[in-house]
């Protein structure tokens, strides 16, 4: 879970200026022993993501005779998606999603929880974390099947909001804000443990030496310690978004992203198109448009470390 | 990224490793013996198919020493099969032998070239010539010419309703609705009369997947003037027709009058489940466009034994709009057993199909299922008519069915049906907006402007 600090990969002993034959041989005395691990590897890993990038740009589909016949159409899926309404608002629902959820919710909410846990008895943090954490280590569909219980029609939200007149189908009504919250009670807890283990470095006599000087507690806050976890922030910022933008189980538990396409995120749009209209090939399309979509987030974030360190 | 791509990656990962790695599990020979696997689809509430099969594999397994039987279950509704079964059959080791097929599946799996005909085991099977009459035969009819699949079911679709909520409405029974006018009428009296029951359920929405297309949408649409989804004579789909909007605009009127079901349960996939196991039994529910099977839940055996049903429920056919002739509309589909092209033992194969599809199989699959038995002997068994005052009826309604268009495309076409059914549910668009709409998406859909036309 150490996620505070990115240090880039650094070979143990340093080379000698005037040997590089000796270091190659070193190198690939080295790298002998890994070769079965990474033959595996292509084969299991590289291998299919080529393959599903290949077929990006083919009309395969699961059965019919372009699953026989398929051919090379070039970007003719891209062209069709960007076309298509349902794709377009698909993506829209990831951003209010990923905003929603990750950005907003368990970012802010994991911070308060880390912020308001400092200095707290070891009995309350760890009933705290307890808590937190469980809402974590459960399974995505089990997760999604107590917002079911907890949101629908007979749920116990309308249980208790029926005494005063206020029940609705939630999941019906607000369909993203349910997976909105359900995702936020998900994942707050990663959140929280980032920003605690950041939270303990922050030195106590700087926010001491603040407080003396007349610093209000938001003020501390704000100009001591938020500025001395910003790289945590920004890692933190960086993991809980590619995970939320990919988020797929939960969605398709708890809403199976209607009503309509209501709550139709692009993961769960991919997955119909894919695996339900057995457009493999327009799926895979959709599934590199997320990989580039994750890639750029990623690359802004490092950016945003880099020029921060 | 990585719990990401969890729904392709995952499977894409798996079709493209098994094929390099061999990752199958059937056709294993171990000392000579050979073994078939069969796939099939089952659920708590549709257990039927995994009773007939254990039977068949016992049966089979005494009979023909060295040859095992490998049941495969999928747990889940149809959807879930249709895409566990795509996935399966992308590799020939992956790929069940033997399996339960959706009529409407087949030509593009036989376009695919994942099906084996049958027609050279079928001529030696005395029980194809004798049992199966002309139109049951054409079930699995590729485009070819050839026999894909033995049907094991086939059905009718038409209107079950209850007979306490008709009382309290007062409307007369038996109920002999000629027009849509007099299915609204109906609906609208129960509305007014008894709020506490939902007057009219149509299935509308994608999470129902077929079941919206063929329960819902087709059999309103080709009970209009000359409504269908595919010109027969020009070969040609049908992308726009005064039908079209009309069926449309019926699915309409029934939500924006509140004469259906809840929107949150008109978007639930397990809408049948709930129509017949608890709407139906207890009143809760008026009128329900379905399929000939709905009582089985009701029988001793069933998941919801309900003996009184005989009394409590009428059924009366679907009328056409205006009451055009013949008056009535139905439609039928049904499921075979199919062998795939990748069976290694085909003999041995067809030899368990003839097994699960011979007379005392079927008869338990129909008696158990509620669906309509395809062989002429099942259908004068004394045991399949007992207890069910209904089957005559429903086996009647093939005068006036009509089956789906089940070319290639026909799935990809049914998802744009149901998009514009969904539309009406939730009322998104106007029925001539999703009508225009639907025009639109379909050339895309069968491949083209030369493969559509405009219907009356």
């Amino acid at each position: 879970m150490t996620v505070s600090t990115v240090t880039p990969p650094r070979l143990a002993g340093s080379p000698g200026r005037g040997e590089p034959r000796r270091r190659a041989r070193t190198t690939l005395r080295r790298l002998l022993p890994l070769v079965p691990a990474l033959i595996l590897l292509v084969v299991f890993m590289a291998g299919p993501i080529l393959w599903s990038v290949y077929i990006a740009f083919t009309n395969e589909t699961l059965t019919g005779s372009a699953s026989v016949n398929s051919r090379f159409v070039g970007v003719d899926n891209f062209v069709k998606m960007f076309g298509d309404e349902d794709f377009r608002n698909s993506l829209l629902l990831t951003f209010v999603f990923v905003v929603g959820s990750a950005v907003v919710g368990q970012n802010t909410l994991g911070l308060i929880i880390a912020l308001l846990q400092r200095g707290r008895g070891r009995v309350v943090r760890s009933v705290v974390n307890g808590v937190v954490i469980a809402a974590w280590v459960v399974p995505e569909v089990v997760a999604a099947a107590c917002w079911f219980s907890f949101l629908s029609e007979e749920g116990t939200l309308n249980e208790v909001l029926g005494a005063i007149g206020l029940s609705q189908d939630w999941l019906f009504t607000a369909p993203m804000i349910a997976i909105i919250l359900a995702n936020v009670w998900r994942g707050t807890a990663f959140s929280m443990l980032v920003y605690s283990a950041a939270l303990s470095d922050v030195p106590g006599e700087l926010l001491e030496a603040a407080a003396v000087d007349g610093a209000t507690t938001w003020r501390r806050l704000v100009h001591v310690t938020l500025p001395l976890i910003r790289r945590s922030i920004l890692s933190n910022l960086m993991l809980i978004t590619l995970q939320t933008l990919a988020s797929f189980g939960l969605i398709y538990a708890l809403t199976g992203g209607g009503p309509g396409t209501a709550s139709q995120t692009t993961p769960l749009y991919m997955y119909e198109q894919a695996f339900r209209y057995f457009e493999i090939g327009y799926g895979s399309a959709m599934a590199l448009v997320m990989l580039v979509i994750g890639a750029v987030f990623s690359l802004v974030y490092l950016r945003l470390i880099k020029v921060d360190g | 990224m990585r719990r990401a791509m969890v729904a392709s990656m995952l499977a894409v990962a798996i079709a493209a490793t098994a094929g390099a790695c061999g990752g199958g599990a059937s056709q294993k020979s171990t000392n000579g013996s050979k073994e078939i696997e069969v796939l099939y689809k089952t659920s708590p509430t549709w257990p039927y198919m995994d009773r007939v099969l254990k039977q068949a594999k016992t049966q089979y397994e005494a009979a023909h020493k060295g040859v095992t039987i490998k049941l495969t279950a999928v747990q889940g509704e149809n959807e879930v099969y249709y895409t566990k079964l795509a996935l399966l059959n992308r590799s020939a080791d992956s790929a069940p032998d033997v399996y339960l097929h959706d009529t409407f599946q087949v030509n593009a799996d036989v376009a695919a070239g994942k099906l084996a005909p049958l027609d050279d085991y079928l001529k030696s099977w005395a029980d194809w010539g004798s049992q199966y009459p002309d139109s049951v035969k054409q079930a699995a009819k590729g485009p070819d010419g050839k026999i894909y699949g033995v049907p094991i079911s086939t059905d009718t679709r038409g209107l079950w309703y209850n007979k306490d909520v008709f009382a309290k409405a007062g409307i007369q029974v038996p109920w002999q609705p000629k027009t849509w006018a007099d299915v609204l009428t109906a609906a609208r009296a129960i509305k007014q009369k008894v709020p506490d029951a939902i007057p009219f359920n149509i299935y509308s929405t994608k999470p129902l997947g077929e079941t919206a297309t063929m329960q819902g949408f087709e059999m309103l649409l080709y009970g209009t003037p000359g409504g269908t989804l595919y010109d027969d004579t020009q070969k040609k789909w049908v992308a726009s027709s005064k039908g079209i909007t009309d069926s449309l605009s019926f699915i309409n009127t029934i939500y924006r009058e509140n004469l259906g079901p809840k929107q949150a349960d008109a978007f639930n996939p397990k809408l049948g489940d709930k129509v017949s196991g608890e709407w139906l039994p207890s009143g809760k529910l008026g009128i329900d466009l379905d399929g000939a099977w709905t009582s089985s839940a009701w029988k001793p055996t069933g998941t919801k034994p309900w003996p009184q049903w005989t009394e409590k429920i009428g059924w009366t056919p679907m009328p056409t709009q205006n009451g055009e002739a013949p008056g009535a509309v139905s439609m039928s589909g049904g499921w075979v057993m199919a062998m795939s092209s990748y069976a290694k033992d085909k003999k041995d194969s067809f030899d368990f199909i003839s097994v699960v599809t011979n007379k005392e199989n079927t008869l338990t699959y129909s008696v158990g299922s509620g669906d309509l038995a395809p062989r002429k002997d099942v259908a004068a068994d004394p045991q399949y008519t007992a207890g069910n005052p209904a089957v005559k009826f429903w086996t009647d309604l093939a005068s006036v069915t009509h089956y789906r268009p089940a070319y290639e495309v026909y799935p990809k076409v049914s998802a744009e049906v149901q998009k514009a059914m969904e539309a009406m549910t939730t009322g998104a668009k106007t029925p001539d907006a999703a009508a225009k709409e639907y025009a639109d998406a379909l050339v895309g859909v069968v491949g083209g402007p030369d493969k559509v036309t405009s219907g009356s």
